[in-house]
């Protein structure tokens, strides 16, 4: 082949490259932009273009089902958030520094609930409930699937998620700075509160934002431990696209879009690694 | 505190991690106001010997107290020590003044208080103006500043110091070396130096206690140690040495290999295997035969000879064959290193020569 040759090959396999960027480029954000775009519409009928309102956001926001649903949805994203970082950071700090019984099987277990499918986990979890109130209803009250199924499911998924990222940042964290903080006459529980935590707050507030998006986004599990009275904002959208995409959808998914890209970039943003300058 | 209790005694103090013993039966006494060295290879134990005083490590058996207070079993956080980590373990998220309180809040000093002995501190090493930056923000030789300074403020009774220099340049270490020294004039505090390099140990220290392999070899001044080395390792560790290999004739006289009967006091049995350590600057050199009578000497053959400014350092093959060819074949002629200053006459290599030393500075040592 002549030198001209390769040349011309290297100049068209770049412009193929460039192109298949495009493409998936366009594969990925297409839809987005089509349904914000959509979101706007002014029409009754969703393939039906008739101009830029923020009408349907006002629907949408008036309609006391999704705001009911929307409710629900905060209450168990912020308690399953407090509740699975304080449990998911306690695990990963003793997972980093202790040898006890058992640390070789929770450390291989305690990552399982990211693997394992939604659908698996959501019918595991109907099953545990179903089971559970059997054996409760013969002591006590009634017990029936609600808010309390659907926070308790979020908080089990989203512990893993939690120790991942606590651990990935204990990864990196200096042992001696404790060590020079015990030397300072720290106990060991001001050690923690003075070093050790402000040093892994970033890595906390990540695994935070992680687990308050993960909740807010989930469908499946939510969609499975929810009752009768009680129902999560993505569990609600999914039941009534039953009928038809609706312009309402259209705003609420849009909602939920800029709500799960602030938290995810807000999470990478924590996750960096710390800069040289303060 | 009276003079006599000293600031560190330990007795049979073993460390032991799983089956390796770290630390190995140490008995050691630091007197109150001195600047000890623990001097030693990496892996010989000198930082578990720290730790162990510091209580960040706990000893598996033997007694350890500071002052006279027993201690083995008290957390880091209750002793009267502080210490400035080798790479100095300076808090990333706070200033260097609050770096410096932080001993101070621990133990309840805040306030005007706090903010004067943390003000004195700074001045004590030079940081003045630099209170508000992060130790990200300093230089290497700043950040051991901030970590000396964290450390004094909390006026320990024992300063333990792992390695305080080894991550700064040659220049500026040098600089250190006589700073800290200074510093701890100044200060009054007993200085616990763990460090591998035997020229900073010699320099600082008062005394100096060489360890290997978990075993504390031997305790005494710079000199002591340098000229009366009590074992091979300790005489090959500190500083340059030649180790003339032989037995023993008599409690004072030793055979070498080299081939000649020398004059060495010793204290092991007639016919023990030992080395006769003479430093390169001890050497003589004479030109074939000159050698005055009475002195041990040996004749040799110059093979390389090195102008290093101040002086020059040659190597003489010895022994029977030297004369053949220091680097024939088969079994190389042992070397001696012999060290003079410039103003001498310069030989070169290839020079017949005979060595001697004053038996004086001689020291013979044992496995």
């Amino acid at each position: 082949m002549s030198n001209l040759g390769t040349a011309g090959a290297k100049r068209s396999s770049r412009h193929l490259l460039r192109a298949n960027a495009w493409f998936v480029f366009a594969f990925l954000y297409v839809p987005i932009v089509v349904l914000v775009i959509f979101s706007f519409n002014d029409s009754e009928r969703v393939n039906v273009w008739q101009g830029l309102s923020p009408r349907w956001y006002g629907e949408a926001l008036g309609n006391t089902q999704v705001v009911s649903a929307l409710r629900v949805s905060l209450i168990v994203a912020v308690t399953s958030t407090v509740v699975s970082t304080v449990l998911g950071t306690a695990v990963a700090l003793a997972l980093d520094r202790y040898r006890f019984k058992g640390r070789r099987a929770l450390d291989g277990t305690v990552y399982l609930p990211i693997v394992i499918p939604d659908i698996t986990m959501a019918v595991m979890l109907l099953v545990f409930f179903a089971e559970a109130f059997k054996l409760i209803d013969v002591i006590g009250p009634r017990l029936t699937l609600g808010v309390t199924t659907i926070t308790l499911s979020h908080i089990a998924f989203n512990i893993s998620f939690v120790a991942v990222v606590v651990r990935a940042r204990l990864d990196q964290f200096d042992r001696t700075l404790e060590e020079a903080a015990r030397d300072l006459y720290a106990t060991p529980w001001r050690t923690f509160r003075r070093v050790t935590l402000p040093l892994i707050a970033p890595g906390i507030a990540a695994g935070a934002l992680l687990a308050l998006t993960l909740s807010l986004d989930d469908v499946v599990i939510s969609a499975f431990t929810a009752g009768p009275g009680a129902t999560t904002l993505p569990v609600y959208v999914f039941s009534s696209i039953r009928q038809g995409v609706t312009p309402e959808l259209n705003a609420i998914s849009t909602l939920m879009l800029a709500a799960s890209i602030t938290l995810v970039v807000a999470s990478l943003a924590l996750q960096r690694p710390r800069s040289t300058t303060p | 505190m009276s003079a006599d209790v000293p600031a560190v005694e330990m007795h049979g103090i073993s460390k032991r991690f799983g089956e390796v013993a770290a630390v190995d039966g140490v008995d050691l006494q630091i007197g109150d106001g001195e600047f000890f060295a623990l001097l030693g290879p990496s892996g010989c134990g000198k930082t578990t010997t720290l730790r162990m005083i510091a209580g960040l490590d706990i000893p598996s058996e033997g007694r350890l107290a500071i002052f006279g207070e027993e201690v083995a079993s008290w957390p880091p956080d209750r002793r009267p020590v502080n210490t400035v980590f080798q790479a100095y373990a300076l808090f990333p998220h706070m200033t260097v003044a609050q770096n410096i309180a932080f001993g101070l809040q621990m133990r309840g000093i805040r306030g005007p208080d706090a903010d004067r002995q943390v003000a004195e501190a700074t001045a004590l090493v030079q940081l003045e103006g630099m209170e508000h930056r992060r130790p990200s923000q300093l230089s290497g030789g700043q950040q051991q500043r901030v970590a000396l300074a964290r450390a004094l403020v909390n006026h320990p009774k024992v300063l333990l110091l792992d390695e305080p220099l080894g991550a700064l340049d040659l220049k500026l270490r040098q600089e250190m070396q006589v700073e800290l020294k200074a510093l701890q004039r100044e200060v009054g505090i007993t200085f616990v130096f763990v460090t591998h390099d035997q020229e900073e140990a010699l320099a600082m220290s008062d005394r100096v206690g060489v360890m290997s392999e978990g075993r504390l070899l031997q305790v005494g001044t710079p000199a002591e140690v340098y000229e009366h080395p009590a074992s091979r390792f300790v005489a090959d560790f500190i500083g340059r040495t030649n180790l003339l290999e032989g037995v023993t004739e008599s409690p004072s006289a030793m055979r070498l290999n080299a081939g000649a009967v020398v004059a060495a006091a010793n204290e092991l049995p007639p016919g023990s295997p030992a080395a006769l350590s003479v430093r390169p600057e001890q050497v003589r050199l004479h030109r074939r035969g000159e050698a005055p009578e009475g002195t041990p000497c040996l004749d040799g053959v110059i093979t390389d000879a090195t102008y290093l400014g101040h002086a020059f350092v040659y190597m003489i093959a010895i022994g029977p064959n030297a004369d053949a060819g220091g680097s024939g074949a088969g079994d190389p002629a042992p070397t001696i290193t012999a060290r003079s200053e410039t103003g001498s006459t310069a030989l070169d290599a290839g020079e017949r020569v005979t060595v001697s030393w004053l038996p004086a500075s001689t020291t013979v040592v044992a496995d």
